[in-house]
């Protein structure tokens, strides 16, 4: 456990000190929404209530891939990967404690970039922002889960910006339907469904699972 | 043992090369003469013939993303290298035989359901299977090293495999409304129509077991000359500085 921590705490400290991660996903995101907004006919309120949930996932799940694909960049320089590599503990636990950092940092641009999104297009968020927060913290769960695992595979390929995202997206379907289905339930009437709920607590625990023994493999020696 | 079998399996897709083409030759041709002779469907006439095509496409497709998985599970399990040779010529097979069912369904589907897609729950996830197959290929071929390429390849068609269920429980979800025949059942296809069908899984599985033979072949030569490059000493044949066009 103190290997998650510590690598945890190494993440979060270098973005704390550089903050250009966070930033540049953040800035990304504002864009997205504004890309968004202007890519859609002027409609009514309640025709951009009913688009809002999918738009919303939109930008979290292209503002993460930007994240993550940043996520193991830093451990190339100097050999650093090799030293995770060998840490003194499973490699399971490396995962962990990256996909604890890289889920940090997302779920801090997604506040940012949630509240931008409910002034872009008049949805008011905040009323169900405690339930809503638990739907984003189960899809960045997931997100964040197979996205660590893939992107130290991806940050050691050529092209590998654009590798992420290829191998990323066909995975994230369920995730990203589960998500929706939810914060839809959540805007339309303020509940929350049941079925998406529990898609997304399995489909993170699969993909938890998947990952987790699959960090085993993805370092090199 | 797991180097033995593997080997031997490669042994045999060497060997069956001629038994296997020759086989395969005469089923396509007993194949093509009992769909000439299958009765018209009442409805849909002629172009229900596809379904002498489409379904046993789907099952070579489903069975070399089954191989390429389970190849990638063995390999990171074993070490053996020949699994994982296994599991690239199992996705790139399948995803040539994917790429046919997912063009051959289209066509069918504008005669019968008067459109060209729906986003029916089996019709998406081998679309999506398909994506991730092609997303295999891909990285097997941004990714240097074969051993590594090998590693991060296996990871990633297991986690593929994975998805299915949870794919078929979120298009339910999404609301994607069920279209596609179900299973077919002994006994639900009109008479006359069963044999040609038989064959037609029968031609598919073979086409694809003979494919498969040979894309493990070229592989497996490739170990070998990479092998036999790295042995030999540098003379002037193999002075360049890549290893050749054989080098992976």
């Amino acid at each position: 456990m103190s290997v998650v921590a510590a690598i945890l705490w190494k993440d979060l400290v270098t973005e704390w000190r550089s903050r250009d991660r966070a930033v540049a996903m953040a800035v990304f995101a504002l864009l997205v929404v504004i890309v968004l907004h202007f890519a859609l006919p002027a409609g009514r309120a309640d025709e951009l209530r009913r688009l809002a949930p999918g738009l919303l996932w939109i930008t979290y799940l292209f503002a993460a891939i930007l994240g993550l694909n940043r996520a193991f960049a830093l451990e190339l320089e100097n050999e650093a990967l090799s030293g995770l590599a060998l840490a003194p503990a499973d490699r399971g636990f490396v995962f962990l404690g990256k996909a604890a950092a890289n889920f940090v940092i997302l779920g801090a641009v997604q506040a940012v970039a949630g509240v931008f999104f409910g002034l872009a297009f008049g949805v008011d968020l905040l009323a169900v922002a405690a339930p809503l927060a638990a739907v984003i913290a189960l899809g960045s769960l997931g997100i964040c889960s197979v996205g660590t695992l893939f992107s130290a595979v991806s940050v050691r390929t050529r092209y590998r910006e654009v590798m992420l995202p290829l191998l990323l997206l066909p995975l994230l379907v369920p995730v990203l339907i589960g998500a929706v289905e939810a914060s839809a339930g959540l805007v339309e009437s303020g509940v929350l469904r049941w079925r998406p709920l529990q898609l997304l607590i399995v489909t993170d625990a699969v993909f938890l699972i998947v990952s987790f023994l699959g960090f085993e493999f993805v370092l090199d020696e | 043992m797991g180097a033995l079998q593997a080997s031997t399996i490669e042994r045999a897709a060497v060997r069956g090369r001629l038994p296997s083409g020759i086989a395969l030759g005469l089923l396509t041709a007993a194949w093509l003469v009992a769909v000439a002779r299958a009765p018209l469907d009442s409805v849909q006439g002629v172009l229900q013939k596809i379904l002498y095509v489409h379904p046993p496409l789907a099952f070579a497709a489903y069975l070399g993303f089954g191989l390429a998985a389970l190849g990638g599970a063995l390999f990171l399990w074993r070490g053996d290298e020949a699994y994982d040779r296994l599991a690239r010529s199992a996705a790139e097979v399948g995803v040539l035989f994917c790429t046919l069912v997912v063009v051959t369904g289209p066509i069918w589907a504008r005669g019968t359901w008067g459109r060209w897609w729906s986003w029916d729950p089996r019709l998406t996830v081998t679309l999506l299977l398909w994506f991730v197959y092609l997303a295999y290929l891909l990285l097997r071929a941004f990714t240097e090293g074969s051993e590594r390429s090998a590693r991060f390849a296996a990871v990633y068609g297991i986690a593929g495999l994975a998805v299915i269920p949870l794919n078929y429980y979120a298009i339910d979800l999404a609301g994607g409304r069920s279209m596609h025949p179900q299973n077919l059942e002994s006994g639900s296809l009109g008479p006359g129509m069963g044999w040609p069908f038989l064959l037609g899984v029968g031609v598919a599985l073979l086409a694809f077991a003979h494919l498969l033979a040979r894309r493990i072949e070229v592989e497996s030569l490739r170990a070998r000359l990479a092998e036999r490059l790295a042995r030999a000493p540098r003379g002037p044949e193999s002075s360049d500085p890549e290893g050749g066009p054989w080098a992976t």
